[in-house]
This record gives structure tokens, C-alpha cells and sequence, in this order.
């Protein structure tokens, strides 16, 4: 295993031959050759070397091949990782093209999934670190005082708001990585049954590129939810997790 | 009408018939040279007229000459005679090549007329021989190109190479000694100009069998870019005539050769070894051609233009109004014959605002009637980088024309391209222009897909930052801290806020523990110190019994001090006793021995004791 390991660690590309990659990758993209182009971005990526940009390339470079699935699954990993307009404006382009229309989608996140995705999961856990130790200093000085210093009074009592507010971000980050998983229709057409089984009778169908959320997962089938909360059972081998 | 007409013709030619048998006999031969040379061939002429239907013509016998070949021709001919009767008169005339076997003055005898009645001779011919060759090649024959008026000027017809100046048959000599089987090279164009194509042709003459050729070594074509024309897969026969000699001629090879300066070349001599007759009759012979001298010409001046040939040039485009972000491709066309190799086509200017990438050329030879020539086609992929209008100018390609012997200038149109914004392309970013008030404005409208990224910025995927194992203890430490430090602050709180007795407890302890450390400054024999110990340890043992400090109170507010408390008499002067023995010992001498300071000890442990 040490061995194998070791010879991952060899192979991987150093930022060099990394960017000389991603340079050729590009190159091929404007030379109308997206497939290429696709195929190296996927080659930096399983060799370690990701990021915002290069997932936002592999998506720009399956949009233009039509692979919608593949698409929009690379945007929103880049958008997870970097927010940018570029990723919005080409997710919104994948979205134009993607066959489903949901009705009765009020096309807005229950609050706390917006508010997770309004933060930055790592920038609010450094938050709470930091205004928690503080908040700790702040209480040994409060005690030290001869009486009640309204001043001390005050700095304590702002620390330890600032320290709710960041806990109560962290705390939905972690609760939104938790129990709200996505994912992305990666076959052109799935069908959604009313129970896992092939038997079972198919609800309705989705189509590459619609991003959903996944409750559970049943033998080789996954419940799925769209927004507009209707339910149904696909292939789990045609959806590829976020 | 029509029955009355084929009466009278046929009575007319009743009368001829009558008439024929007495017309005279005719009987003669010439010869178009007297001096000859060894290489050169005279044709000798014998007309016979009127001859009677069963005489026989002898030709000259004589080992002095060599006939080459032999043909004759029969003419009819119809005159009125005397007393107007018509005449027809029938001659035959028999032409004999030949060419002389030695230097001299040579005599061709005479030729015989045999027929049953009479026997009629020529007179012999005196032909002077000397050596070598003594003739100037033979003008060619005028020939009629049928064709000429309907061909395009310039464009050859389909008989060019019946038309070529130097026809190879008919002007060529036989070479001495090898009348029946010789190579023979010939170019159509012994002074091209540079650039002009001049075919070369290599053929075996033969009045024997060939049944096969090796391949034949040809010339070096230093100076000349070549290409082969022709080549013979098989031999296939052609009747030729050679100085009136019939030939079968067998192409071996025609190559286009263009000459790339100006000067006189050279060209050695073919070989080839050609197998006579057939089977286990065959034999093999090495036979060499003849050298040719070819003089190139300069182009003349006027034009700067290295371009030979007889050329058309177009361009096109696959679309006249674009997209922003959408490829056009432009492509010049040039056709025509020449060296295509060597032709250089001129660039179009694209105007700013396009964007011209690397062209690609395709090229096709091609040859028709033995003139190579082809097309080519230069693909440019234009980038349009702005809207607007835009004008690519049109071309001018210069050559010069050998047919003509003229300049000629082939020249496109001008090309006019549209460029609307984009919907859905992908945007470039303009080239830098420089600022104009007028003219087309560059329409600039949002969509499409955005570019891709053209840096990067690497990273490995990981857990997010409170996932990672140091995140919650490191977290959770200041409230763990501050808990602990609640408590902690909390038993100390509880602590402090002992009962009266535990206090007067825990002094009176503290001070017997003090006792016990004037026990230890005993030991170490310092009087000062050990009565000082005592005294404060007894101090110490009342403030915790009385509740009150007792720290500067003399003797007698002592003593007021502890009635007050009620403490009994006996305990009351045991204590007072103690602290004036510590007074006495500190400052008296004489107390300082080690008994005296024991008793001091013990006085006060009872005072202490009967406290309690």
C-alpha cells in the first residue's frame, strides 16, 4: 500500500508540467478540440491538481461538446470552491439548454442552505476560533475587575454576540454539509420510480444536468428530491454526487 | 434525270478506256541530291507511265548504297490529245531512301523496265559522296492544326505535340550503322525561357522485334526541376517515318523539365539495353542516344515576377456576412500550366480587424496533352475581431506567357465582409486599432460562452476547515478554561467564606505549626530568632483564639484583652509569662542557653494546650 502510495506521490504533476498541461488543454479548446481539451482538464484533476479554475474550464469545455451532465456537475464544484459571475453566467447557459423545467420551483434554498452557501465554510470556522479565544480573554479581564467596569461590560458583551453569530454560521455550514447532499443527472434520461425496484411504476423522467438533492439511498437506487419537493427513485449509476 | 446522267458517263468513260492503250510509256528516275554526305539520306525517284499492266520495274543494284526504305504512289491523270480525243495517263512513282556506304564518286545504276514486248532503262545517276554529314535538317512538313482556330490562346489544342517545332520523326537522321534499332532524345524547346517547361522525349526506333527495355539511364537534369510525363509500362508501337524511312516507335520515357537559370546545358546521352526477337531467338543490346544542348533564356525585363505559365487566379470566401467570433475561410485559387512548384502567389491584405491565422496550401498537378501544370489553393482562416464592414482587396498575379512571349497579370475582385455581433460565440478581445471618429463602431454584445480561464491556480481538494481533527479541541479550549476556572474560583469563594470557629481552628493550627518551627531554629542555636519564633507563634495561637489582632498591644492590653474574652487566670498568665520570657530572651543575655530556651518551648505549648 506504502508502495502504491509513493508511486501516486511520483506521478503527480509539479506546477509546472501542471500549467503546461492546462495551457495545452486551453489550446486545444480554441482550436475547436474541446473533447481533448476535456480530456486533459480531467487528467490535472485526477492527478491532484484541481481548483476553481480548472473545474470551471472542464465545464466551459463539456457545455461546448453538449455534455450537459458533465457540465454542470464541473460548474458546481467550481462554484462550491470560488464564487465568480463566470461560473453563474455558464451554469445559467447549461441551465438554458437542460430539457427539465420544474414547476413550481420558487427557484430560492430554504434559509439556512443560503445562508451556508452565502459563507465560506473555512473563513467562519477561523471566525469562531478566533472570537471564541477572544471572548475567553475578554471573560479573564471582566473578572479582574474591581466591580463592574461598564467598559469591560461592554467589550465582553459584544465578543460574545460577534462569537453567536459566527458559531450560528459554522453551526449551519455544518448542518447543510450534513444533511443536504446534491447531486447532478449525469444520464441523458433517468427515470424516477414511486419505489426502488425495477418494478416499480416510473413517476416522471429527469434529464442531464438537473441538479437535485439526495435523501437516501437504497440498494443500486437513490431517493431523489427536486425543488419543488417532488420525489422519486433513480439509478443511482445515473447521477454523480457533488 | 438521274438515269439520263449514268448514260453519259459511262459512254465517256468507254472512250477513255479506248484511248489509254495508246498513250506512250514512260520510264525515268532523278535524285533530289548529288552530293551527299556518309550520314546524310537522298531520296531517288523512279516514274513509270503508262507502263503495260504486266511490266516489271528493276531498281538499282549496287553495294555503294544502302536502301533504307521504299514506297511508291500511282497517280491518274486525263488529257485531250490530238484530234481531241482524251488521253489518261497512269503513273507510278517509286521513292527509294538511301544513304551511301563509302567517300567517292559513286554511280546508282540504272533502273529496268521488263515486259514481254520491250525492255526500257534510265540513265544511271553520278552521286558525288563525301564524308560526314553535308545536308541541313529538313524544314519540317507544314501541317494543318485543325483545331488552332478554337483553341484557347495560350491553352494548347489537342495536337500540341503533333505541332511542336522539332517533329522527332521526321527530322531526325538515322544514325550509321544502327538503321534498324537506335535511341532517340528530343526536346520540344532547344531555347525555352527560364521557367518554360520543355518536354524531353526518348524514343527506340526499330524496324527489328523488340520484345522488352530495361529501365534507360536518363540524363541528369542539372539546372532543371524535372517530372516524369510518361512512362511506358509496355511497348506499344507507333509507325514513324525517319527521312522517309517507316520506323515502328517505341516511347520509353517523356519527362517536363523547367530550367531554373539561364545558360546553355547539356544533356548526355540515354542508354538503355533493348532484347531483339522473341523467345530463345532474343538478344540483347546496349544502345546510347544522342546528346542535346538546350539554351535557356533569361525572362525578359519589365515585370518582377519569377512566374512561367499560362495562369487564372481566383479567390472566394464560404461567407460574405459573419458572426462575431466566427471563422471565415478565404481561399485563393490559382490554375493553369507551369512549373506549379515554383509559383508564388501573392497575399492578400487583410484589413485590421480581422484576424489572419496561418494558411494551409493544397496543391494538384496535373497534365494534360504533355504540359504539367495543376492548381493550388492557399486556405486562410480570417478571425473577425470587430463588427463592421471590411474590404479585402483584390490580387494580382504576374507571369509571363512563353506562348505570347508577353507579361500577362491575372486579377481577382475585391471581396467585401459583414461582421455582426456575436450571438453565442465566443468572444476574442480586439486587437488595439487606432481611434476614428467615423467609419463602422464596434457592436459589442454580451453572450455565448465565457472564455476559459488561461491561469490557474492548483489546489488539492480537502475537508473543510472545522472538519479537520484539531478544529473542535481547539475550539472547545476556552470554554473548557473558562469552566475550570469557574470552579476553581468558586471553591476558593467557598473557602473564604469559613465560620468563626474553623477560622479560630484553622489559626490556632497554623500557629502550633509555627511552634514547631521555633523547635527547629532550637536546633540551629540563633536565641534571637528562637524567642521570636515563639513569640509569634503564640501571637499567632491568641489572634485566633481572641478573634482580634493582638499585634503592638503590650502586656497589660493583653491581659485586659483576654479578661474581656474571659479567659481563665491561670491560661491568661501562662501566656503573659511566655511573652515575657521571649522579651527577656530576646534582648537579655543569660537566656540563651539551651535549657532556658526548652522551658520557653514548653511554657508556651502548655499555654496553647490549656487554651484548649
Amino acid at each position: 500500500m506504502s508502495w502504491l502510495l509513493l508511486a501516486a506521490t511520483l506521478a503527480q504533476y509539479t506546477p509546472a508540467e501542471a500549467q503546461a498541461v492546462f495551457a495545452e488543454a486551453n489550446a486545444a479548446y480554441y482550436e475547436r478540440d474541446a473533447g481533448v481539451a476535456e480530456q486533459k482538464y480531467e487528467k490535472l484533476l485526477a492527478q491532484g491538481q484541481g481548483g476553481p479554475d480548472v473545474l470551471f474550464n472542464l465545464g466551459t469545455a463539456c457545455l461546448a461538446q453538449g455534455k450537459l451532465g458533465k457540465a454542470v456537475a464541473a460548474l458546481e464544484r467550481a462554484r462550491r470552491l470560488s464564487t465568480d459571475d463566470d461560473i453563474e453566467a455558464q451554469l445559467a447557459l447549461a441551465r438554458q439548454a437542460q430539457l427539465d423545467r420544474v414547476l413550481g420551483d420558487t427557484g430560492e434554498a430554504p434559509f439556512v442552505q443560503r445562508l451556508a452557501a452565502t459563507l465560506d465554510g473555512d473563513l467562519v470556522a477561523l471566525a469562531v476560533l478566533a472570537l471564541s479565544w477572544l471572548l475567553f480573554v475578554a471573560w479573564l479581564w471582566w473578572r479582574r475587575s474591581e466591580g463592574t467596569a461598564p467598559i469591560r461590560v461592554l467589550v465582553l458583551a459584544g465578543v460574545a454576540a460577534l462569537t453567536v453569530l459566527a458559531t450560528a454560521g459554522l453551526a449551519a455550514e455544518v448542518y447543510v454539509s450534513q444533511t443536504v447532499r446534491e447531486a447532478v443527472v449525469m444520464a441523458q434520461t433517468a427515470q424516477a420510480k414511486e419505489f426502488p425496484g425495477d418494478q416499480a411504476r416510473t413517476a416522471f423522467e429527469v434529464h442531464a444536468g438537473l441538479t437535485l438533492r439526495v435523501m437516501e439511498t437504497q440498494g443500486s437506487y437513490t431517493r431523489i428530491r427536486l425543488p419543488n419537493a417532488l420525489e422519486g427513485w433513480v439509478e443511482s449509476s445515473a447521477l454523480e454526487p457533488l | 434525270m438521274a438515269r439520263t446522267g449514268s448514260a453519259r458517263a459511262a459512254a465517256l468513260s468507254i472512250a477513255l478506256m479506248s484511248t489509254a492503250a495508246l498513250a506512250e510509256v514512260e520510264f525515268h528516275m532523278s535524285t533530289d541530291r548529288t552530293k551527299v554526305g556518309t550520314e546524310d539520306t537522298f531520296r531517288v525517284q523512279i516514274v513509270v507511265g503508262n507502263a503495260p499492266n504486266d511490266a516489271l520495274v528493276q531498281f538499282p543494284k549496287t553495294d555503294d548504297f544502302e536502301v533504307l526504305g521504299r514506297s511508291e504512289s500511282t497517280e491518274m491523270g486525263f488529257s485531250v490529245g490530238p484530234g481531241g480525243a482524251g488521253v489518261i495517263k497512269q503513273v507510278k512513282k517509286y521513292t527509294l531512301t538511301l544513304r551511301a556506304n563509302r567517300v567517292g564518286k559513286l554511280t546508282l545504276p540504272p533502273a529496268t523496265l521488263k515486259s514481254p514486248t520491250t525492255t526500257l532503262s534510265t540513265e544511271a545517276l553520278s552521286i558525288e559522296v563525301a564524308k560526314g554529314r553535308l545536308a541541313p535538317d529538313r524544314p519540317p512538313q507544314p501541317q494543318h492544326n485543325p483545331f488552332a482556330p478554337f483553341g484557347i490562346p495560350g491553352f494548347p489544342g489537342a495536337d500540341d505535340e503533333e505541332l511542336t517545332p522539332l517533329d522527332p520523326f521526321s527530322q531526325q537522321d538515322i544514325p550509321p550503322n544502327e538503321a534498324d534499332l537506335f535511341l532517340r532524345a528530343s526536346v520540344d524547346k532547344p531555347e525555352p525561357v527560364v521557367g518554360e517547361q520543355v518536354t524531353y522525349t526518348l524514343y527506340i526506333y526499330s524496324r527489328v522485334d523488340v520484345s522488352s527495355v530495361n529501365s534507360p539511364t536518363m540524363p541528369k537534369f542539372d539546372g532543371f526541376w524535372s517530372q516524369d510525363l510518361k512512362t511506358s509500362a509496355t511497348l506499344a508501337p507507333e509507325q514513324r517515318l525517319v527521312g522517309g524511312v517507316p520506323y515502328r516507335a517505341f516511347l520509353l520515357r517523356q519527362k517536363a523539365v523547367f530550367p531554373m537559370r539561364p545558360g546553355e546545358y547539356t544533356l548526355s546521352a540515354p542508354e538503355a539495353e533493348i532484347t531483339t526477337g522473341f523467345l530463345f531467338a532474343g538478344r540483347a543490346v546496349k544502345k546510347k542516344g544522342n546528346e542535346l544542348t538546350i539554351k535557356v533564356k533569361p525572362l525578359p525585363a519589365g515585370v518582377n515576377t519569377s512566374n512561367v505559365g499560362q495562369w487564372r487566379l481566383s479567390t472566394d470566401v464560404t461567407q460574405t456576412e459573419v458572426n462575431l467570433g466566427e471563422p471565415v475561410q478565404l481561399r485563393v485559387i490559382a490554375e493553369g500550366r507551369g512549373n506549379l512548384q515554383a509559383l508564388e502567389l501573392p497575399k492578400p491584405e487583410v484589413p485590421t480587424g480581422l484576424r489572419a491565422f496561418d494558411p494551409q496550401t493544397t496543391e494538384k498537378a496535373s497534365s494534360a496533352q504533355g504540359r504539367l501544370g495543376g492548381s493550388r489553393v492557399v486556405e486562410y482562416v480570417l478571425m473577425p475581431q470587430q463588427t463592421g464592414t471590411f474590404t479585402i482587396p483584390g490580387l494580382t498575379l504576374d507571369f509571363y506567357d512563353p506562348d505570347a512571349k508577353r507579361f500577362e497579370h491575372a486579377r481577382t475582385d475585391p471581396i467585401t465582409l459583414t461582421v455582426k455581433g456575436a450571438t453565442g460565440a465566443v468572444p476574442i478581445a480586439p486587437q488595439a486599432a487606432p481611434l476614428t471618429t467615423d467609419g463602422p463602431k464596434n457592436e459589442l454584445t454580451a453572450g455565448g460562452l465565457k472564455p476559459l480561464r488561461h491561469t490557474a491556480r492548483f489546489s488539492t481538494p480537502r475537508a473543510p476547515l472545522w472538519q479537520r481533527p484539531f478544529f473542535a479541541p481547539l475550539a472547545l479550549a476556552p470554554l473548557v478554561l473558562a469552566l475550570g476556572l469557574a470552579i476553581v474560583g468558586g471553591v476558593r469563594r467557598r473557602l473564604a467564606q469559613e465560620d468563626e470557629p474553623s477560622r479560630q481552628r484553622r489559626q490556632a493550627k497554623a500557629a502550633r505549626k509555627r511552634l514547631a518551627q521555633a523547635e527547629h531554629v532550637l536546633a540551629e542555636g540563633s536565641t534571637e530568632a528562637f524567642y521570636g519564633e515563639v513569640d509569634k507563634a503564640l501571637r499567632g495561637f491568641l489572634e485566633a483564639k481572641l478573634g482580634q489582632a493582638v499585634a503592638g498591644l503590650t502586656r497589660p492590653q493583653l491581659d485586659e484583652l483576654m479578661k474581656g474574652r474571659r479567659v481563665k487566670e491561670q491560661v491568661r498568665t501562662r501566656a503573659l509569662a511566655v511573652f515575657e520570657t521571649c522579651d527577656m530572651g530576646r534582648f537579655a543575655p543569660g537566656m540563651g542557653d539551651a535549657a532556658a530556651r526548652q522551658r520557653a518551648l514548653d511554657d508556651a505549648a502548655k499555654a496553647m494546650e490549656g487554651w484548649s
